[in-house]
C-alpha cells in the first residue's frame, strides 16, 4: 500500500492541484520572485489559512516591521480576528508569547520583528560565537518545543546574507537547511531574486539544498504588469510545471491559465 | 560515573599480547578533544584530564575515580544565550595544557572555553585565574616563555581575530590583530609563535607583534603547528596541515621546504618521530580522505593505511608493548582505533595474482593493495569505541591508552601479555 504524504496547502486556488495537493510537510521551500511579486503576502497567507484550522506558524521578518506586516494584512482583507496573533518584539518576550500561544483557543501566528529585537539589544557585541543566526535557530527551537508550530517562513534569505557574514556560504547554508529539516517544521524561506531573474537565489546551492522552489515572477504586457507562478520542483510530488496567472481578490488567491497564455 | 570493569579480547596478529578494555567512563556529555594525561602535583601518580561539551573539566585517576571536577559553564542572562550556538555554548573544544605557571612544583591546568575565557587551576582543581578574551577560545593555550622574562606566558588565538599573550598571573601583556579568527593552538620556538588562521595563513610573529614571515594556504587552519629538527641537524622545522589537503614543512625563517598532497582535510597536529631509525623525523598524521600517512622528512610517502573514514584527532606515536618499536595509534571517525606498526611493512613476498587483492580495511588481512617492493602501512591491533573517536592518549608506564569519543565516553584499553 503506498502511504499517503501529508501535504501543506498554499491556498492559492488552482496552484494546489498543480502540487497533487500541496506541499508535502517537512519541506523546505523557497519562495523565490523579484520586488513585488508577492512572495511575503502567499507565505503569510498560508500560515493565516492554516491557523484558521487550528495551527500554529511562525513567521520571522528581517526586514518588515510587524506595524508595516499587520498593516499590509489588513488591506489584504485578511480578517485576523480569526485567528490569534503573538509578536515577539524583545526576546525577553518569548516566554510570555508561548504562553498566549498555548492559553489562545484560536490556531497563531507568531510573528518575530527582528528589526525591532535588534533595536532593543544594545549591549551584545556580535562575534565568532554569537551572532544573530544563532537567535534565528533558537527563537525556531524554542517555538518549536514549546509550542505546537508547524509551519515556518524566513522573509528573507537576502536579509539573513546581510545579517550574518558567512565565512563559508556553501558550508554554512548546508547546515541552516539541515537544521531546518531537523526541526520538522514546513518552512518557508523568502528569496528575492535580482532583476534579470537570472538565480532563484543567492548562491544557487540553496536551489539544491531546498526541497522545492515556488518562482513568483512579475511579467510586462503592454502597459501592464502581471503576476505569474509555477513550480520549478517539489520533492515527492510529480508536478505540473505550467506556469499560471497569479491572482489576488477578495482575499483569496488565484491561479489561473495554467500553461495557456492569458494576455492574448 | 565507572560503567565497567571489563575485559574484551582485540584483535592482534603478528605482535605478542592483546588490547583490552580496562574501564570505560560516562562523562554524560560529548567530548571534542583527547585527553591529557599528566602527574599533576609530582606524587607519581598519573591523572586523565578531559574538557567536555557541558563545560566542565575531569581529573580522573588511573582507576577512573573523579578526583575533581571544575565546572566552566557561565552564567548567561536567557537573551545572550540567544545570540548562541545552544549546543556548543559553554564547549571545551581542546584539550587542557597542564604546566606549572607559577613554579610552586605543582602543575595547573590551562584551557580556554567556547565562551572565551581561558581559565588557569591549580592541581587540586581551584580556580587560579580567569581571563575573558573577545571571542570563543577553540584551541588551545600554549604555555612557554616568550619574552626571556623568566616567567611562562600563556598564549592562544580567538575567534575576535586575535593572538593573545597573558602572564602568568592571567594579566594581558599584549595582544595582536591577525585578520581573522583563530581556531588554531599556536606553538613557539623561542621568543617566535607560530599559528595558522580561519583564513588560511600561517603566520610566525615574534612576541612582540613583529610579523616574522606568514604563507597563504588554500583552506581554513585548525592544526597546531608541529615544531621539530626533521633532518636530524640542528635546525628546526615547521610542520602544519591545512583544510586545503596539504601537509606543509616550512624552515624557521618561512621558506616552505615541502607540500604533500592528501585527498582530504588535515585536522589536527602532526605526530614527529623517527620511526625507522634513520636518525631523522618522520612525520605521521591523519587526513580526511580516511588515511593515516607517514610521510618522510622530505616529504615522501613512507606508508599509509587506509580506514573506513575520516581521521580528525591526532596520532600518536609511542612504543604501546615494550618491545622497543614504534607504534602509532590513530582514531577514526569509523569508531575504531587503529594501532599500526610505526615501520609499516614491506612486501617482499611477492605471489603473482594476489598484488591486486583488496585489503578489507576494518579487520585484520596481511593481503595488501600496494605492488611488492613497497612498504605499506600494517595494523597491529583494532578496537572499536563507542562512538567516533576525537582523541587518544597514551599513559607511558602502564601501556595504557585512553580514547576519548564523541558520545562522551572515555575507553581505557590496555596493553597486556598474552
Amino acid at each position: 500500500m503506498v502511504e499517503q504524504i501529508e501535504r501543506v496547502k498554499t491556498y492559492i486556488q488552482g496552484f494546489d492541484d498543480a502540487l497533487q495537493g500541496g506541499i508535502p510537510k517537512g519541506h523546505v521551500v523557497l519562495i523565490s520572485g523579484t520586488a513585488g511579486s508577492m512572495k511575503s503576502s502567499i507565505s503569510f497567507n498560508i500560515l493565516f489559512q492554516e491557523a484558521k484550522a487550528g495551527k500554529t506558524g511562525l513567521y520571522i521578518s528581517l526586514e518588515q516591521s510587524y506595524e508595516s506586516l499587520y498593516k499590509h494584512i489588513l488591506n489584504m482583507g485578511l480578517n485576523l480576528n480569526l485567528i490569534n496573533i503573538e509578536h515577539i518584539d524583545d526576546l525577553g518576550r518569548i516566554g510570555e508569547v508561548v504562553n498566549g500561544t498555548k492559553a489562545s483557543d484560536k490556531g497563531t501566528i507568531i510573528v518575530a520583528d527582528m528589526g525591532c529585537i535588534r533595536k532593543e539589544i544594545k549591549d551584545i557585541r556580535i562575534g565568532d560565537n554569537k551572532s544573530w543566526l544563532n537567535v534565528i535557530k533558537n527563537i525556531v527551537k524554542k517555538i518549536k518545543a514549546e509550542t505546537h508550530c508547524e509551519n515556518f517562513v524566513l522573509d528573507s534569505l537576502s536579509a539573513l546574507y546581510t545579517l550574518s557574514r558567512f565565512e563559508d556560504p556553501r558550508v554554512e547554508l548546508f547546515y541552516i537547511f539541515e537544521f531546518l529539516r531537523d526541526m520538522g517544521l514546513t518552512t518557508f524561506l523568502i528569496s528575492e531574486m535580482p532583476l534579470d531573474c537570472s538565480k532563484y537565489s543567492e548562491y544557487e546551492i540553496e536551489d539544491f539544498l531546498s526541497d522545492g522552489i515556488i518562482y513568483v515572477r512579475l511579467t510586462p504586457f503592454r502597459r501592464n504588469v502581471v503576476r505569474e507562478i509555477s513550480v520549478v520542483k517539489m520533492r515527492a510530488t510529480a508536478c505540473n510545471n505550467d506556469v499560471y496567472s497569479l491572482e489576488f481578490k477578495n482575499g483569496q488567491f488565484q491561479a489561473l491559465y495554467g500553461g495557456q497564455n492569458p494576455l492574448l | 560515573m565507572k560503567v565497567a570493569f571489563g575485559f574484551k579480547k582485540l584483535l592482534n596478529k603478528g605482535k605478542r599480547g592483546q588490547i583490552q578494555e580496562k574501564w570505560k567512563f560516562d562523562s554524560k556529555s560529548s567530548l571534542l578533544a583527547p585527553s591529557i594525561v599528566a602527574d599533576l602535583d609530582n606524587s607519581g601518580k598519573k591523572h586523565i584530564l578531559f574538557g567536555t561539551n557541558d563545560g566542565k573539566i575531569y581529573a580522573l585517576d588511573k582507576e577512573a575515580n573523579v578526583k575533581w571536577m571544575f565546572n566552566a559553564q557561565e552564567q548567561v542572562d536567557d537573551v545572550e544565550l540567544m545570540f548562541f550556538d545552544v549546543e556548543t555554548a559553554h564547549s571545551i573544544q581542546s584539550s587542557p595544557n597542564i604546566y606549572d605557571i607559577n613554579g610552586d612544583g605543582k602543575k595547573e591546568i590551562v584551557f580556554g572555553s567556547e565562551m572565551g575565557t581561558v581559565y588557569a587551576l591549580s592541581f587540586e582543581g581551584e580556580l587560579i585565574w580567569k581571563f575573558k578574551a573577545g571571542g570563543s577560545v577553540r584551541g588551545g593555550v600554549i604555555i612557554g616563555d616568550v619574552n626571556e622574562d623568566r616567567k611562562p606566558e600563556i598564549i592562544f588565538g580567538s575567534g575576535d581575530g586575535h593572538i593573545y599573550i597573558l602572564n602568568n598571573e592571567g594579566q594581558l601583556i599584549e595582544k595582536y590583530e591577525m585578520g581573522s579568527n583563530i581556531e588554531s593552538t599556536p606553538n613557539i620556538i623561542g621568543e617566535k609563535i607560530i599559528f595558522g588562521t580561519n583564513d588560511g595563513h600561517i603566520y610566525c610573529i615574534k612576541h612582540t607583534g613583529e610579523e616574522l614571515w606568514k604563507y597563504k594556504t588554500e583552506g581554513k587552519i585548525t592544526a597546531q603547528p608541529s615544531i621539530g629538527k626533521i633532518f636530524g641537524d640542528e635546525k628546526n622545522y615547521v610542520i602544519i596541515g591545512s583544510l586545503d589537503q596539504h601537509m606543509y614543512a616550512f624552515d624557521e625563517q618561512g621558506e616552505l621546504i615541502w607540500k604533500y598532497k592528501t585527498d582530504g582535510a588535515i585536522y589536527s597536529k602532526a605526530a614527529l618521530a623517527d620511526i625507522n631509525n634513520d636518525k631523522k623525523l618522520e612525520i605521521i598524521f591523519g587526513s580526511c580522505d580516511n588515511n593515516v600517512y607517514a610521510i618522510s622528512c622530505t616529504g615522501e610517502k613512507i606508508w599509509s593505511y587506509e580506514t573506513d573514514f575520516w581521521i580528525v584527532a591526532p596520532v600518536i606515536v609511542d612504543d604501546i608493548d615494550k618491545d622497543g618499536e614504534l607504534e602509532i595509534i590513530a582514531g577514526s571517525y569509523d569508531h575504531n582505533i587503529y594501532i599500526l606498526d610505526a615501520k609499516g611493512n614491506y612486501m617482499l613476498d611477492y605471489v603473482p595474482g594476489l598484488s591486486s587483492v583488496l585489503q578489507q580495511t576494518g579487520s585484520y588481512s596481511d593481503v595488501v593493495t600496494t605492488e611488492p617492493g613497497k612498504i605499506v602501512g600494517k595494523k597491529i591491533w583494532q578496537y572499536q569505541a563507542d562512538g567516533v573517536v576525537v582523541g587518544c592518549a597514551f599513559i607511558d608506564d602502564e601501556k595504557n591508552i585512553v580514547v576519548n569519543t564523541r558520545p562522551g565516553k572515555i575507553n581505557n584499553l590496555q596493553h597486556q601479555e598474552r
